[in-house]
């Protein structure tokens, strides 16, 4: 029994709930799986600059509250809207040609490629062969089995929420939670690897910038099995925009192991406020139960998944069938 | 020295003798810029409740305790006594710990790896090194969903202060949860009310009330104390460890190891 699918029964009720308190269409549900998924066809283009925003009594920018990517979710790094390579099921080879699709979250090289060198090209294409039919346990993306999504494939995974603390900025995503240190502690040891890795983090106006290193790289960053090494070094720049609607995820990933060069990733991301209906995906919230006369507050509601032995294919956990 | 600011430092110096007299009367704690007491920080009980709540001899998988409840003993129903024994019997391969799956409430305040928490006025957050998991307290009025049949294994937390102390109603459980490594054991009715106090800066005293009708005749109250953790550049480091029964299928590939 996995408790997502609890929680995710008492959302179904919740959000007609919220359907109510909005006053929309009283047959408002939540979508099925996979269904409204942002999509997004272009990037905005949001410049580092002044904060002229709120500010929390720390001095941070205010940026708390629930946020999800725009394009597409983890399906494919390079092709975002191009579902899986090989997908055998209803989502086959997109219909549309790629240029009326969202741009590849490689946004350095211009070609939009990871500049992976021959023998980790190799690799990747060995687990995106192999993904929809995963014949030994190594082909089960490790997110299917509940292991967190890591950096930087948990912006691509769900929405989530941003809580901020002097010295601290935390995410906290579908799968995992993330704790980036603004209180100029040193980076752990170099041989302690994490599935969220080890962030450092300082504001320079509208934009946190944070150091991750001990990154114990197990997470692939899509199904379609892009991967870096645990040598990597990650530099990333969270750019919001002056009204706090949006931001832009731009990190350099640097690894000499797998990589011929440093590459850069950009992965748009929005706020949800109480503006939008929650949708179990993006905006994975309810409505918290005010006493009379309070106004709609949403909150999160606990996400621990521990147990989810169900990859793609059913093969590899529970046998073949 | 410009008169406004002669008039802050006169301001600043009653202040301090304010606090100062009122420190004499009950602990210098931190507070939120709202007064309330800021819990914020990183935690660790000291005590041997997660092994055993009930006092108990010193066994190869427990050290010996002394217990952390109120009347020594666990009052449970007589089936349910039954089933505590069968537990207990099982705990080598049966103690939800084993798997890693999160501990509950309130067995992950007392378990023995430090947890987190970061507090707003709105809630505290309360972040598990083990396991990685987030329990958030509400401290802003709402109430528990009007949904009856959530299951939740941190449960749903709503707070309120009672002057300086912290109190938390928790409903909502799901059954994946034990109470300790003993065995002892709650149903989905579990209610728990949690107390939360400073005896001094750097100690909070932790203090949960169960009832739970289907397996506790009474309600009955363990008490531990949580220390700060103030080890020089001390930080949590998430532990995951639910992940490491497929750990070894992830090796970090390598040059000249494709297949």
């Amino acid at each position: 029994m996995m408790a997502n699918s609890m929680n995710t029964r008492w959302l179904v009720k919740v959000a007609t709930a919220a359907a109510l308190l909005a006053g929309t269409q009283a047959h408002a549900q939540q979508p099925p799986p996979g269904a409204g998924i942002q999509r997004e066809k272009t990037v905005p283009a949001i410049e580092s600059g002044k904060w002229t925003g709120k500010r929390l009594a720390d001095g941070q920018p205010d940026v708390q509250g629930h946020w999800s990517n725009t394009i597409a979710n983890h399906n494919n790094w390079t092709d975002p809207q191009g579902g899986v390579p090989g997908d055998p099921g209803r989502n086959g080879p997109p219909k549309t040609p790629r240029s009326e699709r969202a741009p590849s979250r490689v946004s350095d090289p211009a070609d939009g490629e990871v500049p992976f060198q021959p023998w980790a090209r190799a690799v990747q294409q060995e687990f995106l062969q192999f993904f929809h039919n995963p014949i030994k346990e190594q082909y089960v993306e490790p997110l299917a089995r509940c292991a967190p999504a890591g950096v930087p494939k948990s912006f691509t995974w769900h929405g989530y929420e941003i809580r901020q603390f002097p010295g601290y900025v935390l995410f906290l995503f579908n799968s995992g939670t993330r704790v980036i240190h603004l209180d100029g502690k040193p980076h752990l040891p170099e041989n302690i690897k994490l599935w969220n890795a080890d962030s450092r983090g300082r504001w320079e106006g509208n934009t946190l910038i944070v150091d991750v290193t001990n990154n114990n790289a197990k997470a692939r960053l899509a199904r379609t099995g892009e991967f870096f090494s645990d040598n990597v070094h990650i530099e990333e720049r969270y750019i919001f925009n002056a009204e706090g609607t949006r931001y832009n995820y731009v990190a350099t990933i640097t690894d000499a192991t797998v990589f011929t060069r440093p590459w850069t990733t950009t992965i748009p991301a929005r706020r949800f406020t109480l503006e939008d209906e929650p949708d179990g995906w993006h905006y994975e919230v309810a409505y918290a139960n005010q006493p009379p006369g309070k106004p709609p507050l949403v909150e999160r509601y606990e996400r621990i998944c521990v147990e989810n032995n169900g990859p793609f294919g059913n093969v590899a956990v529970l046998g073949a069938r | 020295m410009p008169a406004e600011m002669k008039g802050r430092i006169a301001a600043l110096l009653v202040g301090t003798l304010l606090a100062t007299s009122v420190a004499t009367a009950a602990p210098k704690i931190p507070r939120l810029k709202s007064g309330k007491p800021d819990f914020s920080g990183i935690w660790e009980t000291t005590s041997a409740a997660e092994y055993d709540l009930e006092p108990h001899s010193g066994r190869a998988d427990a050290p010996p305790s002394a217990g952390v409840i109120d009347g020594k003993y666990i009052p449970y129903l007589p089936a349910a006594l039954e089933q505590k024994k069968k537990n207990f019997a099982a705990r080598a391969t049966e103690d939800p710990r084993l798997k890693c799956w999160t501990l509950g409430t309130p067995r992950g305040i007392y378990y023995r790896e430090p947890f987190q928490i970061f507090q707003r006025d709105r809630d505290l957050t309360l972040l598990f090194q083990f396991g990685h998991s987030v329990r958030t307290i509400h401290t802003n009025g709402t109430l528990h969903p009007e949904v009856t049949d959530n299951e939740f294994y941190l449960g749903d937390s709503r707070g309120h202060w009672e002057g300086d102390t912290l109190v938390v109603d928790v409903t909502d459980f799901n059954t994946e949860t034990w109470l300790d490594r003993a065995g002892n054991f709650h149903s989905p009715k579990l209610h728990v009310v949690e107390r939360w106090r400073f005896l001094d800066e750097n100690t909070i005293e932790y203090r949960a009330t169960l009832e739970d009708p289907e397996v506790f005749s009474r309600p009955w109250t363990l008490s531990v104390q949580l220390h700060r953790h103030r080890e020089k550049d001390f930080q949590l480091i998430e532990n995951y460890c639910f992940t490491l029964g497929y750990d070894e299928f992830y090796p970090v590939p390598q040059q000249g190891t494709t297949e």
